[in-house]
């Protein structure tokens, strides 16, 4: 993420500003699919086409059922406490605390892990199968993007707590800032997406 | 820890980043589909009864991403990625050979990330998209030169049809943009580089990715569709279809990308003193374009997204018989569709309009209404999309809002005829090839735009829907006013791009020979498309013959003029006259800089104390 490409230095509070603008403009992109995702959602319920939305029960299958969305709320509740640390560390930096820095971009880390390894777990032990109706399409849809938006955050996560440990973060925390930027979008899409699955 | 920080990292020897181009971008990238291709065939378990036809699908997806996983990779977008992770970031040497320094011409078959780099490597493939794009155009005409057709295949030609279709949409999305707004957007503020190089070669590589999965569909079915690869219709297609949602999902990440970095070097690195009303209007309509894109694409990258679940997955979000919905795919595809259309013009009149008071020697004719035209297109774009779904039977209730939304968009896009109109206006035209191109934009943008308002309009729409009339308006405004502000931007920018200036009577041959080739061609298509013509159809009624006759003749006077074209580049670029600094005499700041142009543009950047304009006083 260095910008620093050339001879001339420049303030690292430009560069820094500068990062920030970057990822915000590509969070615009993101959120315009994350909200398309909640359109899918609610236009392909409101429509139920052919009362397939959660299909009847067949001679062959049982009705289909919807999952709670319990799953779902604790991936977004565990992404809340990544971010919590990692407000945390950002705080400790801040304070010019290093331990705390280091320590909060840890737990931030180990937090983004469990998330993804949950999302796995949801998907993956689904009692559905891809053509189980409208529904079932958007729950592999909503928990297979989170479960990609998790997988960055563990890169993301672990780039930031390597480079706390390394003392990247000594004279200045404009990444460790932008960092934060996009836990917070973690934790908000995440919960997009529980919201939208509370309302099968 | 510290050590870590301070060695640095290009030890003797070549390193990673050294090793890596478009040799090692493409043999990775073969390799990793060739390798993911066999495994798949070995390993996924056949189709179920319930689940038919998805296994092929599903490995040809998997084949695609891993060819675009491997060329990333050979390519070198994953270094600076994997740097940061590890706390090595790249060291200043290593950013100046990304940058290409004393590199020659390899640099431009690399991973770099110089902007001006960048900007002659999108001109360059924009040119091979069109090249192509214009083949695809000449064969859709030759079939159609004959009502009875049968020269093609009709599955080849359907194709055909939506090759040519989508290839020609990047295509024009890029041409501005891409070249000029790499290359010259970043010298014209006054900065050394873009905001995020790296970024911005990812842009570009991203689309030479892209294009491999759009040709290999060719050889598994082809794109059957036409551009717009409606569902249900897209879910039923041949394997080809695959490479077309590859296609756009890898254009729609470099869409992202390039768009954040331009607007943020727009927004943060603009010179000292150059306010908003002392920024160049080119530079608004460059940031207009990629800021629309930005939220519009990825609508588009979903939408292709569940394209291949229902395909390869048997997901229904487009299929009615699970209780998807083919209107869904309409409504996220025009989302992107119209504000894509802007994406194409605003830029491409944008160029016109800052090429305007260099060749009246005049100011541009009020700014601010030119800015306020930008705003007014680019705001009211968004809220138009369902004029494309009039006859789907889609919400017949809102029809009327959106033929009201439709056509408020002609009064921006008024005021931007204005500005151009004022600034022509009693000037003393310097009489070149780009100026003879505001009149030609403003001609054919007028029929354009006119013939826009008759399909914005719902009875006419309910007559004209799916005609040849709706291709021939839609090639009036992209290619009619996209292509020729594009077209002039080469031609005024080309002696900065070189240090060549580009041959004065092979332009205007080739100017007159495309245009004149143009309006024929699609007069004669408005023709037969008032009578009734289909479009996308492989042969026609024998009534439509001259018509498509005329059209045809127009096309290939257009290809004569686009090979002349072609012929000017190439020729100009190796031998034509060397360009001074400032051959146009202009006050953007592109034109401060030598030829050829340092690496970093500015040894001192520069202080901005007026707009660009100052010819004068606009007499009346
Ligand atoms: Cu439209």
């Amino acid at each position: 993420m260095s910008v620093e490409t050339h001879a001339h230095h420049e303030d690292p509070d430009v560069v820094g500003s500068r990062n920030r603008l970057g990822v915000i403009l590509i969070l615009v992109a993101d959120v315009a699919f994350a909200l398309s995702m909640v359109f899918v959602y609610f236009y392909l319920r409101g429509q139920n086409v052919n009362d397939m939305w959660l299909p009847a029960a067949t001679e062959e299958r049982g009705a289909i059922e919807p999952l709670s969305s319990g799953p779902a709320w604790t991936v977004t509740a565990i992404a809340a406490f990544g971010l919590l640390a990692h407000l945390y560390a950002l705080k400790g930096g801040r304070e010019k605390n290093q331990t705390q820095l280091k320590l909060g971009s840890l737990v931030a880390m180990v937090a983004s892990v469990v998330a993804l390894v949950m999302q796995f777990n949801t998907i993956a032990n689904a009692p559905f199968t891809f053509s189980d109706g409208a529904y079932v399409s958007c729950f592999y849809l909503f928990t297979i993007m989170n479960f990609v938006h998790l997988a960055l955050t563990v890169f993301i996560s672990l780039g930031n707590w390597n480079r706390a440990r390394l003392g990247l973060y000594v004279s200045n925390l404009w990444m460790v800032d932008i960092v934060r930027i996009w836990w917070i979008w973690m934790v908000v899409s995440s919960l997009l997406g529980a919201f939208s699955l509370s309302y099968p | 820890m510290t050590t870590l920080m301070s060695k640095p990292v290009s030890a003797p020897g070549k390193s990673v980043i050294e090793r890596l181009n478009i040799v090692t971008a493409v043999v990775l990238g073969a390799v990793s589909a060739f390798v993911v291709w066999r495994l798949a065939l070995q390993f996924l378990p056949a189709d179920t009864e319930v689940r038919l036809f998805t296994r092929e699908d599903k490995i040809t997806l998997l084949s695609m991403v891993a060819w675009f996983i491997g060329f990333m990779t050979g390519i070198g977008a994953l270094v600076g990625p994997f740097r940061w992770v590890m706390g090595k970031d790249l060291s200043h040497d290593e950013n100046m050979f990304l940058a290409g320094k004393d590199m020659g011409v390899n640099r431009y078959f690399r991973y770099t990330t110089d902007h001006k780099v960048v900007g002659i490597q999108y001109l360059v493939i924009t040119m091979v998209i069109f090249g192509i794009g214009g083949i695809l155009a000449m064969l859709i005409r030759t079939n159609l030169g004959t009502p009875e057709g049968g020269w093609i295949h009709p599955q080849a030609y359907n194709s055909i049809v939506g090759t040519h279709g989508i290839i020609m949409i990047v295509g024009t999305i890029i041409m501005v943009t891409g070249p000029f707004g790499n290359f010259i957007m970043p010298i014209m503020i006054g900065a050394r580089d873009m905001a995020f190089p790296r970024l911005n070669a990812l842009s570009f590589w991203l689309i030479v990715a892209a294009a491999i999965p759009l040709i290999w569909a060719q050889f598994i079915g082809g794109i059957s569709t036409g551009w717009s690869a409606y569902n249900p219709l897209a879910g039923q297609a041949p394997l080809g279809m695959n490479g077309y949602i590859m296609f756009i999902c890898i254009f729609a990440i470099s869409t992202m990308v390039a768009g954040a970095n331009i607007t943020t070097t727009i927004v943060r690195m603009r010179a000292n003193g150059m306010t908003w009303n002392r920024t160049p209007i080119f530079i608004y309509g460059t940031m207009a374009s990629v800021a629309l894109a930005l939220p519009a694409f990825p609508v588009f990258f979903l939408s292709q997204v569940m394209s291949a679940m229902d395909r390869a997955l048997d997901t229904s979000f487009y299929n009615t018989a699970g209780g998807g919905s083919g209107w869904l795919y309409e409504n996220l595809f025009w989302i992107m569709g119209h504000p894509e259309v802007y994406v194409i013009l605003i830029p491409a009149v944008a160029a016109l309009m800052e090429m305007a008071p260099v060749f009246t020697r005049r100011p541009l004719f009020s700014f601010n209404v030119a800015v306020m035209g930008i705003a007014g297109i680019s705001g009211l774009s968004v809220l138009v999309w369902a004029h494309h779904m009039y006859i789907s039977g889609w919400a017949p209730l809102l029809n009327a809002p959106f033929m009201l939304t439709t056509e408020l968009i002609s009064i921006p896009t008024g005021m931007l005829f204005l500005v151009l109109v004022g600034t022509l206006w009693r000037g003393r035209l310097w009489m070149t090839m780009p100026t003879m191109s505001i009149f030609a934009l403003l001609w054919n943008f007028m029929i354009g735009g006119i013939t826009g308002i008759y399909l914005s309009d719902v009875p006419a729409d309910a007559f004209l829907h799916g005609s040849m009339y709706v291709t021939a308006h839609f090639h009036y405004t992209l290619m009619g006013a996209g292509l020729t502000g594009a077209l002039a931007a080469l031609v005024y920018w080309f002696p900065k791009m070189t240090g060549r200036m580009f041959d004065k009577k092979l332009s205007w041959i080739s100017f007159w020979l495309v245009q004149i080739g143009f309006n024929v061609a699609f007069i004669g298509m408005f023709t037969v498309g008032l009578a009734g013509q289909p479009r996308r159809v492989e042969s026609y009624a024998s009534t439509f013959n001259t018509g498509n006759l005329i059209t045809t003749i127009g096309a290939y006077t257009i290809m004569v003029g686009m090979l002349v074209l072609l012929h000017g580049v190439i020729s100009s670029w190796r031998s034509g006259d060397k360009a001074p600094m400032n051959p146009w005499q202009a006050k953007t700041l592109e034109w401060t800089v030598p030829n050829p142009i340092p690496l970093e543009n500015f040894d001192v950047l520069p202080t901005v104390t007026s707009d660009a304009y100052g010819y004068g006083k606009a007499k009346s």
